[in-house]
């Protein structure tokens, strides 16, 4: 199994309303990142899309739908088409979420929370080896933003992830956002989280915005906030340098909004790489 | 059934169905959270079925395809991994629903196969010239017997209203321009290049289609053809049709 090469720059998710600034001219990234599930069709106007942009950036695909955390196990039909898409677009990597989204039933298409049991471990571990091995590389999986917990968890989330690397080589995206939403939906500590964490396994940071309430709720629909922007300098200091991105999935905003909100997050990590220098 | 397996199938049955009791050990602090998760789930798939239904939403309002919407979302709870799937079977939850205005449900079978066909495998299509160098060592008997590969896009759906119109019309926010054919015919759904488009064809144009697209020989379309509209009529009809077929880009190869 391939391992990830080392990267890090900053990104943008490649979202449609941007598909003509991408198409027409240099838009100033180091990498885009798509919903791999939009590409993983047969033909058609968004895979030659997605071949144009490739040719002038490097590419990251990020799934919504692998369902690593399904008791019932991986879809076959899926693993073959995004093995398709893999070869099509030769990723920097690929990656998908701490969560389940079916089971042999139904579809929720939504990124749901797993019981944080030993015996979940052991399937996400298995369904992980199938994955990377299907693929024929080491995948990233993010930490999801939740909005319950389970009566039966037997662990915190980091001790789930940190055992979850360690079982399967697979590395770690590292949403600063839904970290900074579960901490607050669940009454946690985010430092104890990071303390926790295998850092040394993020190769990848997700930025966002969120809806405030009683609730916390992952939206990606506003500007990443300042608690948010404070919490991933805290992340950036300790890990060193990680390809971070701005994700915006509604509400999108001009290309230009987005590419200052990501200066933003270059100044803060070119200001943790000085003081770590210093 | 793993202790997992069992939670999920609780967890997903109550985000499915908000009669459907807690699952067990659950309290006031997951049904909280519950309730947001049955809400995304509502209005990923309540989106998802009006973008891809955008003209059946003008023609019927907003409140119409809501109601319609969520009823589909309940009597078609999806399986497939991709969310682009979501609108299948809409049309038919539509024809029940709208059973009054058969316009409706013809209106999104049209939509439903236009978004199939924005995805569909690309292909190389057979030119004239194409076909004419795929046929030029044809014997008599291997025109009997020949078979048509149609482009994957294509689609052919019975119209009883003329839907070039209606489409035209739902373009913008105008009226519906709602008229009904003299003879019913058939849309013929395909992409051009990266666009779906559709063209309204006599129903036998329809069914020699379809009969192809189930590995009809070109010697049996004729013989249909014939029986309706007599020998030579049919054979000239059979004919003029393959010529448009090509001209539009419908045939990908030809088989035998």
């Amino acid at each position: 199994m391939e391992d990830i090469p080392p990267f890090h720059g900053f990104g943008l998710g490649l979202r449609r309303p941007h598909y003509a600034d991408f198409l027409e001219g240099a838009v100033p990234v180091d990498f885009v990142e798509v919903i791999s599930e939009n590409y993983m069709v047969d033909g058609g106007k968004p895979l030659r899309i997605l071949e144009s942009v490739r040719q002038e950036h490097p590419v990251i695909l990020h799934g919504v739908s692998l369902s690593v955390g399904s008791a019932q196990g991986l879809d076959a039909d899926y693993l073959v088409r995004l093995r398709r898409l893999v070869e099509r677009i030769e990723p920097l990597w690929v990656s998908d979420h701490l969560c389940w989204t079916r089971t042999s039933a139904h579809n929720s298409h939504d990124l749901l929370p797993l019981p944080l049991t030993r015996e979940a471990l052991a399937i996400v571990c298995e369904n992980i080896d199938r994955a990377q091995e299907a693929l024929g590389r080491a995948m990233l999986f993010e930490n999801p933003s939740s909005y319950l917990t389970f009566p039966e968890d037997e662990m915190p989330e980091w001790e789930f992830l940190d055992a979850m690397t360690r079982r399967t080589g697979c590395h770690l995206l590292l949403d600063v956002n839904n970290l900074y939403v579960s901490a607050r939906n669940h009454d946690f500590s985010a430092a104890d989280y990071l303390a926790g964490l295998p850092l040394d396994r993020v190769r990848q940071i997700h930025l966002a915005g969120h809806q405030p309430g009683e609730i916390i709720i992952d939206t990606h629909d506003r500007a990443v906030c300042d608690d948010v922007w404070a919490l991933y300098a805290k992340v950036i200091a300790r890990t060193g340098p990680v390809a971070t991105m701005i994700e915006r999935d509604d509400a999108i905003p001009p290309l230009a909004e987005l590419l200052h909100e990501l200066d933003r997050a270059r100044t803060i990590a070119g200001s943790c790489e000085r003081s770590a220098a210093a | 059934m793993s202790a997992l397996a069992q939670r999920q199938a609780a967890v997903l049955g109550a985000i499915l169905d908000e009669d459907a009791a807690l699952p067990e050990g659950w309290g006031e602090r997951q049904a909280r959270g519950l309730a947001i998760y049955r809400n995304n789930y509502r209005s990923a798939l309540v989106e998802a079925l009006r973008s891809t239904f955008e003209r059946t939403e003008r023609l019927v309002g907003d409140t119409a395809f809501a109601r319609a919407a969520a009823h589909h979302c309940i009597t078609h709870p999806p399986n497939g991994w991709t969310l682009d799937l979501a609108g299948e079977g809409f049309a038919e939850t539509c024809a029940a629903l709208f059973a009054g205005d058969p316009d409706v449900a013809e209106l999104a079978a049209l939509e439903w196969a236009m978004h199939l066909a924005f995805t569909a495998r690309d292909t190389a299509t057979l030119t004239p010239e194409g076909f004419a160098a795929a046929t030029a060592k044809f014997g008599e008997h291997d025109w009997e017997r020949f078979t048509l590969d149609l482009m994957p896009s294509l689609r052919c759906l019975p119209a009883t209203y003329d839907l070039l119109r209606l489409w035209s019309s739902l373009a913008g926010e105008g009226e519906a321009d709602l008229v009904s054919l003299d003879v019913p015919q058939i849309a013929v759904v395909w992409r051009e290049g990266e666009c779906p488009v559709f063209v309204l064809r006599p129903e036998r144009e329809g069914r020699a289609l379809e009969s192809f697209r189930a590995g009809a020989r070109w010697g049996e379309v004729c013989g249909t053809l014939a029986a309706a509209l007599g020998e030579e009529k049919g054979i000239a009809e059979a004919g003029a049709m393959l010529a448009r077929w090509v001209a539009e880009g419908w045939i990908e190869a030809v088989g035998q």
